[in-house]
């Protein structure tokens, strides 16, 4: 019944949902982020393993601009090509990788010189609204933002760790081109505490998890936490450690 | 407990040392509906020897894996996790996802988070557990780090001995090597950082039947995990 409703309602919306494999990226001085490309889901398969392969990047920032748009080409299935996003200051967000044919997991690694960790991307969709559509959600959207709700067009359930040493924040993805107000909810411990987030078109938002819930003296506690947006978003965990801002990170995607 | 419920195995590794919490649900509703039916977790060490049996209150969300693991393992060691849960397929009609937060109190190092393995049950088509092969893959950054990457393997079987063929890429050549494993046994399989001069670039996996499978990578001044990540599956 919900998803009959949703599909009518991104009818009358007019939204359009086009295919896009994605990756969050995220740099500061000192943490190095790589991509890396390759095509090996093709290696077996007839007619569609030979290259060269045509692979184009495109980066957005936290505000949703395009940041740079970056281009490589795989000779073969079993290239790999590594690409170094330019890390002179702190910043996030997503990029979005078109390549004929090019499906499979590709990789986003963070490092602090010495060891790296990595995920994966997603191939997945954005949604594309009309611009009449988009003045709606803002008419709708404002008023329900000033007591601090949204439409939960939108609702994603997530577990965020907050301990004395370490914390999983969330890498917020506004996956559209409309303005998404996300709410996040804590749902324990005792009552519940949310804040609202305003994200850009195509932009991103990092949530220091311990704004909803403070860390503990000793330990990790664990942070049910409700996710509503008016427009699809995704999210990756960012596992941080609390003594340090120049501390490597870790990123990993959820379902 | 009804016949007509799904059965999901899923499998992970742990060590005594660690901040290791398991999600036993990943989604959940406002009404807390999404609850497994029963769930059993089974720790083995790396002959196959049953260390300890627990069964969980199904209400429960998250599982202290390592408070688990401190308590069986104290001197050390590494254990095979299994975690045999029942579910209602209407309130997870895909399968109860289990994700895990992973972290070394004072290690400095982040914390990880990472998808546990199903290796049995779910949805078949898409966790590739009836299919007679399995196969999967891992790609590495080309350059030296201070890190060295294993495999850790474990066998979910419970009669049969298990044949996985690991394969190491470097730029032009690549190195194979056969692993045994017996019911409930379990390895971990240090991979060559270099070969003829070239760095590691990619690992597979192949064998008769899915087995528990991550490409760890730690740091080598302390051996910490820094890297905790499943392989990827391209044929099913």
């Amino acid at each position: 019944m919900t998803r009959l409703l949703r599909r009518v309602a991104r009818a009358l919306l007019g939204v359009e949902r086009p295919a896009v494999y994605y990756l969050p990226w995220l740099v500061r001085p000192g943490l190095e982020c790589v991509l890396i490309l390759s095509n090996l889901e093709a290696r077996f398969k007839t007619g569609y393993n030979a290259g060269p392969f045509d692979i184009r990047v495109t980066q957005y920032d936290a505000d949703g601009r395009l940041r740079a748009e970056h281009r490589t080409q795989l000779e073969r299935s079993t290239d790999v090509v590594e690409m170094r996003l330019p890390s002179s200051e702190t910043a996030w967000g997503f990029v979005t990788v078109d390549g004929e044919r090019v499906r499979s997991d590709l990789y986003v690694t963070l490092s602090d010189g010495d060891a790296y960790a990595a995920t994966h991307g997603r191939q997945e969709f954005v949604e594309r609204y009309p611009i009449w559509s988009r003045a709606a959600m803002t008419v709708v959207g404002a008023p329900l933002a000033w007591v601090g709700r949204t439409v939960p067009a939108f609702v994603r359930h997530q577990y965020a760790y907050v301990g004395a040493e370490s914390r999983s924040d969330l890498l917020l993805l506004n996956l559209s081109n409309v303005t998404n107000r996300v709410r996040v909810v804590r749902l324990a411990p005792a009552r519940r505490a949310s804040v609202l987030v305003r994200i850009p078109p195509m932009g991103s938002h990092l949530l220091d998890v311990s704004r909803l819930a403070r860390p503990p003296a000793r330990g990790t506690r664990v942070v049910p936490l409700r996710l509503e947006g008016n427009a699809w978003f995704n999210l990756y965990v960012v596992g941080a450690v609390r003594a340090a801002e120049s501390a490597p990170l870790s990123l990993m995607h959820v379902k | 407990m009804s016949s007509s419920l799904s059965a999901l195995l899923s499998a992970t590794f742990a060590e005594p040392g660690y901040e290791h919490l398991v999600e036993l649900i990943h989604q959940r509703d406002a009404a807390a509906r999404r609850r497994l039916e029963a769930l059993d977790v089974e720790l083995y060490d790396a002959r196959g020897g049953l260390l300890a049996t627990r069964a969980v209150d199904p209400r429960q969300e998250v599982l202290d894996l390592g408070a688990l693991v401190a308590e069986v393992l104290p001197s050390g060691g590494r254990a095979l996790v299994l975690f045999d849960a029942r579910y209602d397929e209407r309130v997870f009609p895909y399968r109860p996802h289990h994700y895990a937060y992973l972290h070394r109190p004072a290690s400095g190092d982040p914390p990880l988070y990472y998808a546990v393995n199903a290796t049995l049950g779910g949805v078949p088509d898409r966790i590739g557990a009836p299919r007679l092969n399995n196969f999967e893959t891992y790609l590495f950054r080309a350059r030296r780090f201070a890190e060295r990457y294993s495999l850790l393997l474990g066998s979910v079987a419970r009669f049969a001995e298990v044949e996985a063929r690991v394969s190491c890429y470097y730029a032009a050549t690549s190195t194979t090597a056969t692993v045994t494993l017996g019911p409930k046994r379990h390895a971990e399989i240090e991979l060559a950082l270099e070969h003829a001069g070239e760095p590691l670039t990619r690992v597979e996996v192949k064998a008769l039947f899915r087995l528990a499978t991550y490409v760890v990578g730690r740091r080598a001044s302390s051996g910490s995990l820094v890297l905790f990540d499943h392989l990827f599956t391209y044929f099913k």
